[in-house]
């Protein structure tokens, strides 16, 4: 039951419900027309699966890794029932739709769970389209293979058209057991790590850039207990497209000629993919299920649950490799578009493994503080001219309560000092395709395309249709990105989940989360429940989004409209950051459904 | 700023050698067709005109999407911009458009054109002495809510696309395809 | 303490310790981000050969049971003479607490079970990673007979390559006073160097040789010499580092 493989005219599409009944999933159609809705059944279990060379037991939905496409339709009412025959718990979260908070699949947050034995029927209104995912949301299991594909079809004509289309999911696939994984990383943080700077390295750097010059940035480095090798924390992982391996090679048929719809998902546990398809431009026409304004690229990085939709038009009668490269360089996810079946392109070699930089260790400020001698990570917002002064201090002091302190005024009538650096988003798109605002100055992470040309940048991320009205914020929330790289725990304003309360909003209110990134990892942050507005500049035109990545070094702002009454999960989307405590609690208080929460 | 000004100047020599080959074409074609390229006809006269076709532009496509016009006919398009972004009408072969998205975005990149509306103060500027109107005849940029109407004799029959060319509308599939047939009643 | 022999009162200590962590931390976690994790680690489990023609199996060991905060820390070490004598035998229990991102602050017992006779000890010590990457361990001890001693030890982590990694390690003991029974003089006792080469196969085993040079120091030396005694030594070691 190959769905991704059942690419499909999506205009002969479009006016059929025969297009669900193609999907395997779906079991049975209740409604008619044009009372929408559809009822399917989801089962998750063990099953074995072969990736690595060796056969694994993986946790699948309806038996296969990445499990199935969910096809829905815009104003549908959905039914689905999700069967649970592993000997633990299990639970389904909608990732990016916009459902109630006693649907949203978050154990202990929206409901109990879904226990040993049982079916669990969720029931909620597709009131979204585009292209989104779902997955566990227990343990590690979304690791071992809970995940699979939403695609939900518009009501209404979509602002660009093809002929072809295809789920592209991405993900990262370990031999090892996820809780194993995370125990070893407990027992030596970098386990992982087999790309250290190493004694025969610092022959290279030494030639160079001069011995002493390599030996001081070694010092530098070593002052800090970091190492700029620390790029993943996991290794060994096997890429995946739509669950098969670079040599299984994943291929999507087309026509020369014909415009393909590449629904990218990254449902990889820790793994950024820079994607590319050389000899092909993509023009991305949706990020994260909502349209954006076309833009054309040669190359996208994917953080962790993010999604991109991109168009591309291959026109020769020849193969092209799809090429999704881990940021770390560790392997790569291939697949291939070709005329016909068989058919292969060149798969290029790996690019250097990236290094971090002293600018991805500037905790989110632009001051360049000497954190070495500092020896504890400093609140950005200590820093001179910060936006709150007088509130960031108690807030890195124990308060014993994790929501942040409320500005007293909007924020964006205090004076912008330089810490508030370029990843606020300058409406310029970058200048240069190694200027990427949303990376800092000088930061190792910086992505460049392949071949020289466009790499797309949050930047150019402007919306197709504003979801929101534009609001000033009435108020700013600072979510400052820490942790312990060494104990290998991890933490929002020093705090994990287990010893943090929950973030207090209230139903009406737009609140701007400002995320400030003081550790060396780039982070996925995802709020559930509601839609996060990007602020990268752009105006009226910001994008929305369900998981904004924030790179080391940088702080970025999001807005949230606060519309969805209830409890819900706001995390970093890499899942061992997510495990180890990169997690809260948001409730929104108030509102029409306040009344159901208790 | 070296990189700037080196951008504008090849941008505007870009473009009036563009605009010089589509009258090229268009003279060719009159000629009797013998021209390199495809014959995508000349500018109407609207009084001329055979009949007139409505084209709506929306957010991004057009509607309708496909075009049957004999060669000879005179056509009036009547263009509506519907949506809220700033569209282009333009006619011609996918290789023209293809060079053109190159201006476009150059256009863009330069604030002549924004995704919403054309700067027709950056537009007017004088770009290292050469002009960099948006005037080919061949093509119309309708900001939105606006309507804007060109007249075109199709001389030749030929396959030809109309196209918006703003950066990003093409490849999202803001084009549609025009058969220009043999004209009515002419033999082989 | 006549029941058992005192080579079965080792085990039995080590055994008694463990089952204490798992009764003194709640069977399960609350939150998954307060999970109880093990760790242990043979750093030293070798074979060595001194000039003198002597040799011995010497090990270090330590692990933990705890959440990212709180740990119950066991660490040993001693050596036996392969002619079937124990030198010494070391097991401390602890309670460690992370204090900043690299250093837990740890409190326990120390009992030595060898060199005769035995002693029981109070700890208070620091253990983390300095900067530049020094793994560090300092602690206190304060014997049931009250007298006071300090160990300082350091190590380091050379990779040549990612798998071949050549560990520099150092210990320095210092006594307040002098303690006749154990012939330690006050002030620096002795001091332990190493030099290991191991290559990991894996994190969990890495086979290793090196040298180890252990010698008394100042009155320490004295007492030493009075007895009899070698002051220091060099010894070949060849071993397996383990890790679970």
């Amino acid at each position: 039951m190959k769905t991704w493989l059942n690419a499909r005219n999506s205009r002969a599409a479009r006016n059929t419900r025969a297009a669900f009944a193609a999907v395997g999933v779906v079991t049975a159609l209740l409604g008619v027309p044009p009372a929408l809705a559809g009822t399917y059944d989801l089962t998750i279990g063990e099953t074995t699966i072969n990736v690595s060379g060796s056969d694994r037991t993986a946790l699948a939905i309806n038996g296969t890794v990445p499990g199935p496409t969910l096809r829905f339709k815009e104003g549908e009412d959905l039914v689905i029932n999700v069967t649970n025959t592993l000997d633990e718990d299990t639970s389904i979260h909608w990732h990016g739709l916009i459902v109630p908070t006693s649907q949203d699949g978050v154990p202990g947050l929206s409901f109990d769970g879904i226990k040993p034995g049982t079916t669990h029927t969720y029931r909620f209104p597709a009131q979204q389209s585009g292209t989104y995912w779902f997955h566990s949301h227990s343990g590690l299991q979304e690791q071992s293979g809970v995940y699979g594909s939403i695609v939900i079809e518009p009501q209404g004509r979509e602002p660009f058209r093809y002929d072809r289309e295809y789920v592209v999911v991405l993900s990262d696939w370990h031999d090892t057991k996820p809780e194993k994984i995370l125990a070893n990383l407990k027992k030596q943080s970098d386990y992982y790590n087999y790309n250290q700077r190493t004694l025969l390295s610092l022959f290279d750097e030494a030639e160079e850039k001069g011995f002493d010059a390599a030996l001081a940035d070694r010092l530098d480095w070593g002052g800090m207990r970091m190492t700029p090798t620390d790029i993943a924390d996991i290794s060994g992982y096997t890429f995946l497209v739509n669950g098969k391996n670079p040599e299984q090679n994943w291929t999507g048929l087309f026509a020369p000629g014909e415009r393909v719809r590449l629904r990218f998902i990254n449902a990889a546990a820790m793994t950024y993919f820079d994607v590319r398809i050389p000899g092909l431009e993509m023009t991305v026409v949706q990020a994260d299920g909502n349209n954006v304004q076309p833009v054309k690229v040669d190359e996208f990085r994917i953080a962790v649950a993010e999604t991109y939709d991109v168009i591309v038009r291959p026109m020769e009668d020849q193969a092209y490799t799809l090429v999704a490269e881990p940021l770390e360089r560790g392997g790569l996810a291939r697949g291939t578009l070709a005329p016909r079946d068989g058919m292969t392109a060149e798969v290029p070699g790996l690019r250097p493994r990236p290094l971090l930089t002293m600018a991805d260790m500037s905790h989110g400020d632009m001051e360049g503080m000497d954190h070495a001698a500092m020896g504890h990570s400093m609140p950005a917002a200590e820093a001179p001219g910060a936006v709150e002064p007088p509130m960031s201090g108690m807030d890195h002091a124990a308060m014993g309560h994790g929501t942040m302190p409320q500005a007293d005024g909007p924020p964006a009538q205090q004076p912008m000092s330089g810490m508030d650096h370029a990843a606020m988003g300058h409406a310029m798109p970058p200048a240069s395709a190694d200027a990427d605002p949303f990376y800092a100055p000088g930061s190792g992470l910086t992505p460049k395309a392949a071949n020289g040309g466009k790499f797309l940048s949050y930047a150019d991320l402007k919306a197709q249709r504003p979801l929101y009205e534009v609001r000033e914020p009435t108020r700013e929330i600072e979510i400052r990105l820490t942790g312990n790289m060494e104990r290998y725990f991890w933490s929002i304003n020093d705090k994990k989940y287990s010893e943090a309360e929950p973030i207090r909003l209230t139903y009406g209110e737009r609140v701007r989360f400002k995320f400030v990134n003081e550790t060396m990892m780039t982070h996925p942050m995802h709020l559930h429940g509601m839609w996060t507005i990007l602020d990268n500049g752009n105006g009226k035109w910001n994008p929305v989004k369900h998981v904004v990545s924030i790179a080391p070094g940088t702080t970025v702002l999001a807005e949230v409209e606060v519309d969805a009454p209830g409890r819900w999960a706001f995390h970093c989307h890499l899942m061992y950051h997510m495990a180890t405590g990169m997690f809260r609690e948001v409730i929104v208080e108030g509102g029409p459904q306040a009344a159901a929460l208790n | 700023m070296p990189v700037q000004l080196s951008k504008s100047l090849a941008f505007a020599l870009a473009f009036s050698t563009i605009a010089g080959a589509g009258v090229a074409l268009a003279a060719g074609s009159h000629s009797g067709g013998h021209g390199h390229g495809p014959a995508i006809g000349e500018p109407g006269d609207g009084a001329a005109a055979d009949r007139t076709i409505e084209v709506v532009m929306s957010d991004n496509y057009f509607e309708p999407e496909h075009l049957t016009i004999a060669a000879g006919e005179t056509v009036r398009f009547v263009v509506k911009n519907d949506g809220e972004f700033l569209h282009e009408f333009n006619l011609g072969t996918a290789a023209m458009h293809a060079t053109h998205q190159k201006e476009m975005a150059t256009m863009m990149e330069h604030g002549m054109i924004t995704p919403t509306g054309i700067d027709h103060e950056k537009m007017q500027m004088d770009h290292g002495g050469h002009g960099m109107e948006h005037d080919d005849a061949n093509s119309v940029l309708v900001e939105p809510g606006a309507t804007k109407e060109l007249v075109w004799r199709f001389t030749a029959d030929t396959h030809l696309e109309f196209a918006c060319n703003i950066p990003g509308h093409y490849e999202a599939g803001m084009m549609g395809e025009i058969d220009v047939t043999k004209p009515a009643g002419s033999g082989s | 303490m006549t029941l058992l022999s005192k080579q079965a009162r080792l085990p039995a200590a080590l055994a008694g310790a463990l089952a204490l962590t798992f009764l003194a931390l709640p069977a399960e976690a609350a939150e998954m981000d307060d999970q109880i994790y093990t760790f242990f680690q043979l750093d030293q489990n070798e074979y060595r050969l001194n000039d003198e023609g002597e040799d011995l199996y010497a090990w270090d060991a330590q692990g933990w049971i705890g959440t990212d905060y709180d740990k119950l820390f066991l660490k040993s070490e001693g050596e036996y003479a392969l002619d079937g004598e124990w030198e010494k035998a070391e097991v401390q229990v602890l309670y460690s607490r992370l204090i900043s991102d690299f250093f837990d602050v740890q409190a326990g017992v120390r009992y030595d079970f060898e060199p005769d006779p035995e002693r029981a000890y109070g700890v208070i010590g620091l253990q983390g990673l300095a900067p530049q990457f020094f793994e560090v361990d300092a602690a206190l001890f304060v014997s049931n007979k009250g007298d006071v001693s300090a160990r300082f030890e350091a190590e380091y982590e050379l990779l040549i390559t990612q798998r071949l990694v050549l560990q520099p390690s150092a210990e320095l003991d210092v006594a307040v006073q002098e303690v006749d029974e154990l012939g330690i003089g006050s002030g620096p006792s002795g001091i332990e160097l190493g030099l290991r080469l191991r290559y990991e196969i894996t994190r969990e085993i890495a086979p290793y040789i090196g040298v180890h040079y252990e010698s008394d120091l100042f009155d320490t030396a004295d007492f030493t010499r009075d007895e009899g005694g070698e002051v220091d030594a060099v010894s070949f070691v060849a071993g397996v580092r383990l890790f679970f």
